[in-house]
């Protein structure tokens, strides 16, 4: 059935850049081998747990401090329009209200915006740059703008009161001169000659316009291609909805000149370095601590305006001030994702082969540019897991005046697994090939591995093949016409969707790890990344717990407190266990040769001589031996710190298949079924990555039918402000899940990782729309838009009932 | 302000409250009990549920002064000193939670449906129950498993 011609291999085999491939010697670690791993692999009951299930946990809002006071937002109620002037004077007057500032005040106090670095840093991100190649313009993010408000639910003024009740209040009576401005919100409008400009500095709104790939031999290809098919797509805006709303609490010390802040982020590090710099003063004036995170998904990674905000007011007013978010304000302005619109063409030969494929990619940033990251993400992986020989991209980002987007779970790979697993189908169907068939046909293959694709991503390894015959089996593909039979004998359509995906995993480069082990056996490691829920505190402790073979629970993982921890990435782009988990590997190499040469040295033999079994270094000769424990003393403890700098990304991968029974009168959907299986390279612990998959499926299938940050284009104003009119996955809408981890290692790094986790996420927004197509495709139906709601599928069955009608007519 | 009396995981409590202050304000700002959470301000999320008189409510949607002579359990009250309650237990073994934000509102909703219904309990009975708890990180697949556990029923899905 497959056919993979043997000059294909040969061809596309590619050389690999240098630093690709980890070097073990060169990174100063022995081999590591698989046999000792005792706690790597197995799933071991979280650390964290116990905090958590007895209302100990350390949320942000959790936090409370003498004399704190409370910060409301004035926020625009248009989506744009200029602030001819800010009258705080009735909310002054009302008692309690400690202050009133604006983007005035802000300026005249040298605040500077946030440092956003939007556009992606390591050497193997694609290359985003402005129309003329240049750095894109990013529109300057104040705290607090002076011109004018880009987006409803802009902040531009800051109350500080001292109860939340007082300061809501308060907001409500700054009186705010407003001059509406034209407004555009739908980024493919926003191009249009003519649209509302939101920047100067950017009259058509296009910040971003990069080409990739080969266009010429992209055209030959098409031109001589057997067949051809088109697509156009919209992946809907969604929200992240952690559960904890943002929120933050900042303390100032006079005496040290020194401020705290309490906020959960993606990584307290970033949030320190870009607040200082807001601010202007020195970093080693700033604490930040994230302990416990309730939801991340991307939405945290970025600094928010209201954490400078009450960072500067408690400096000014000297007293502790506390914002936390309304779920209203986390619709309007939590950081957004998603909302791509996508062009995507295919050329297969005869055989079904891909020739080419073409994709014309338009992101919407928002208001201002916080994360090139979705943009960026989805132009590496256009191809999907097939190998298609040519592409060329167009991939535009385009101001709206809307709220700013941000990486989203699996930031730009749903929404290109979406575009790719779509086309594929609508192929299958219009040029009359199996749509299983054509999938094999194309994959790429296990040995083309490392394989370069058509826009220059090099995927490290992986059996997609391989992945879609598991996901079929767990899936029990052989009985879906028999299940197809019982549905409709209960009245009910019933569809399939399967989709195959790749992903890449980068994320910022840097990471340390500082490990010591104490007199009395407790093993301290401290790391810069920052869970939201990931476990990092069980999953890292079984890394190192491995490494110096010792047992898991004697080692305390440290994170969260930028007094403590100097560097680290955060947690994003499926980042935290592949970086962490090198650079643990790292230190903790450095860590045992220290212990050895001190064993060496006690025992009075070579180093080298010893050896390491179960925690201690023993003397063959004498039998004698010495634990890692009693190698460290109170003046000379044991302890190291190793940073890494890693580039290359690794491409989690893998299938997932979904079944849907949809009743054709009440036009009501539900999932009858989901399995999946994900290639997450080394899994350190299968109980949390399979946690990880269940959570992406859930927030995959969520924007497929059901989330949607709809915005009126003729008001600006975001429909969905509230849980009662944002869809969300509820325990009686998702089904329990079938999950197969895979493991293919990965050569780019000592232990062989991946990533977990956003793969749930990657193909369910594809799944689900081809599972709800193959459902309602007897029907007439071909094409319907996210998110799938009965409302969408009534419309859809009512526009096929009348192409049939207007058939029959002649 | 008015005084209220209640009794909170079996202490007997009086707190001086002004009228509007919710019952969930009670617990985290009056008390700094802070294990029952806030999510949302529409009655949706159920990350703020306790059981007032053996029943689960949404503790942001009540006020504080309507529990007057009131028994009320929270996440705090659950544990029997080091001993984790059964759906405590079942939580953590089946990881049941991630950020364990919304993990107090979600145990004290699956307490009392164990109360409610007793061990006779089925997988979409227990999905229907936890509508009103949402969870982002879980896809509620483990927290599911860890209700049907402690009824000593587990479902049909693998891990
Ligand atoms: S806080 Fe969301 S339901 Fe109570
Ligand atoms: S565990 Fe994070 S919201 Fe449920």
């Amino acid at each position: 059935m497959t056919q993979k011609p043997g000059k294909l291999r040969a061809e596309f085999r590619t050389e690999l850049p240098s630093g690709w491939a980890f070097d073990e010697i060169e990174a100063r670690i022995g081999p590591i081998r698989d046999q000792l791993f005792k706690q790597i692999g197995q799933p071991v009951r979280r650390k964290e747990d116990r905090r958590l299930v007895t209302g100990r946990g350390r949320f942000t809002d959790d936090f409370s401090v003498p004399g704190e006071c409370y910060a409301a937002l004035v926020r625009s109620p248009y989506p744009h329009a200029r602030i001819k002037g800010i009258d705080p004077s009735a909310a002054l007057e009302l008692p309690g209200v400690l202050a009133v500032y604006t983007g005035v005040d802000a300026l005249a106090d040298g605040l500077g915006p946030i440092p956003h670095s939007p556009v992606p840093s390591t050497k193997f991100d694609v290359r985003l740059t402005a129309p003329d190649g240049e750095a894109p313009f990013i529109g300057p993010h104040l705290l607090l703008p002076i011109d004018k408000a880009r987006h409803v639910g802009e902040a531009v003024a800051v109350v500080i009161a001292d109860t939340k009740a007082r300061a809501e209040d308060a907001a409500e009576r700054v009186d705010v001169d407003w001059e509406e401005l034209p407004h555009v919100t739908d980024s493919l409008e926003a191009i249009r000659p003519g649209s509302p400009r939101l920047w100067d500095e950017v009259p058509d709104n296009t910040l971003v316009c990069s080409h990739f790939g080969d266009a010429d031999a992209t055209d030959a290809a098409f031109q001589s291609a057997a067949h051809r098919v088109r697509a156009k797509f919209h992946i809907n805006r969604v929200t992240a909805v952690t559960i904890e709303p943002r929120a933050a609490l900042a303390d100032y010390d006079k005496a040290s000149a020194r401020s705290t802040l309490y906020a959960g982020s993606g990584g307290a590090v970033r949030q320190k370095r870009e607040l200082a710099s807001v601010l202007g003063i020195d970093p080693d004036d700033l604490r930040v601590l994230s302990y416990d995170v309730g939801g991340n998904f991307g939405a945290r990674n970025r600094v928010y305006v209201e954490f400078g905000l009450i960072l500067w007011a408690s400096r000014k007013l000297e007293r502790p001030v506390k914002f936390t978010a309304t779920r209203s304000e986390a619709f309007l302005t939590d950081y957004q994702g998603r909302d791509l619109h996508t062009t995507v063409e295919l050329a297969l030969d005869e055989n079904g082969q891909f020739l080419a494929m073409r994709a014309d990619n338009v992101s919407n940033v928002g208001a201002r540019c916080v994360s090139l990251s979705p943009l960026s993400k989805g132009s590496g992986l256009i191809t999907g897991s097939y190998h298609i020989p040519v592409a060329h991209l167009v991939a535009r980002a385009v101001f709206t005046n809307t709220m700013c987007t941000q990486a989203y779970r699996s930031s730009g790979r749903p929404e290109v697994t979406y575009a790719i697993e779509r086309l594929v189908e609508i192929a299958a169907e219009q040029c009359g090939f199996d749509p299983i068939d054509l999938r094999r046909r194309n994959l790429v293959s296990a040995d083309q591995m490392p394989y370069r694709n058509a826009v220059g991503a090099i995927y490290d390894s992986g059996a997609y093949e391989e992945n879609m015959d598991k996901a079929m089996a767990l899936f029990q593909w052989p009985d879906i016409a028999a299940r197809r039979d019982d549905a409709r004998a209960r009245g009910k359509l019933l569809g399939v969707g399967l989709a195959n995906y790749v992903e890449s995993s980068i994320g910022s480069p840097v990471e340390r790890a500082e490990i010591a082990v104490s007199p009395d056996g407790e093993v301290e490691v401290v790391i810069g990344t920052q869970p939201s829920g990931q476990g990092h505190e069980t999953s890292f402790a079984q890394v190192v717990a491995d490494m110096l073979q010792m047992p898991v629970e004697a080692v305390t993982i440290t994170l969260g407190d930028t007094d403590i921890v100097s560097v680290g990435g955060g947690s994003h782009s499926g980042r935290s266990m592949r970086h962490a988990g090198t650079v643990m590997t790292m230190a903790s190499a450095d860590l045992l040769a220290e212990a050895r040469r001190r064993a060496g040295a006690e025992f009075g033999t070579p180093a080298e001589d010893l050896a390491f079994e179960d925690g201690a270094f023993k003397c063959r000769a004498t039998n004698r031996f010495l634990t890692l424990s009693d190698l460290s003393t109170a003046t000379a403890p044991l302890a190291v710190a190793r940073t890494n700098e890693m580039h290359a990304p690794v491409f989690p991968n893998g299938t997932a298949i979904c079944e849907v029974e949809i009743d054709p009168d009440s036009c009501q959907i539900e999932i009858t079924r989901y399995a999946s299986v994900d290639d997450v390279g080394r899994c350190i612990n299968p109980l949390i990555v399979h946690g990880q998959s269940h959570g992406g499926i859930a927030q995959g299938v969520g924007q497929a039918m059901w989330e949607d940050c709809a915005i009126d284009p003729s008001s600006g104003q975001q429909i969905a402000g509230s849980l009662l009119d944002y869809g969300m996955p509820r325990a009686d809408n998702v089904p329990s899940f079938d999950c197969e981890i895979a493991e293919v290692l990965s050569p780019t790094n000592p232990l062989g990782i991946k990533a977990g986790g956003e793969g749930g996420t990657t193909p369910a927004l594809a799944t689900v729309t081809l599972a709800v197509l193959d459902a309602l495709r007897p029907l007439g139906v071909r094409d319907i838009s996210m998110p799938i709601t009965p409302e969408r599928i009534w419309q859809a069955l009512a526009s096929a009932r009348e192409a049939n009608m207007q058939e029959l007519v002649p | 302000m008015t005084t209220v009396s209640l009794t909170i995981n079996g202490d007997r409590r009086q707190v001086d409250v002004e009228d509007r202050t919710l019952l969930v304000d009670l617990l985290r700002e009056t008390l700094g009990m802070t294990g029952t959470h806030v999510g949302c301000d529409t009655t949706q999320c159920g990350a703020c549920t306790v059981i007032l008189d053996g029943k689960a409510v949404k503790s942001c949607t009540i006020l504080a002064v309507m529990a007057e002579g009131a028994e009320l359990r929270t996440i705090e009250g659950l544990a029997d000193g080091d001993t984790l309650h059964p759906m405590q237990q079942a939580f953590c073994d089946n990881h049941a939670l991630q950020c364990g934000f919304c993990t107090p509102g979600m145990i004290m909703a699956a307490v009392n449906i164990i109360e409610r219904h007793g061990t006779d309990i089925d997988e979409s009975l227990v999905r229907r129950e936890l509508e009103g708890n949402l969870c982002r990180c879980t896809g509620y697949h483990n927290i599911v498993k860890a209700v049907l556990d402690v009824a000593g029923k587990l479902p049909r899905a693998s891990e």
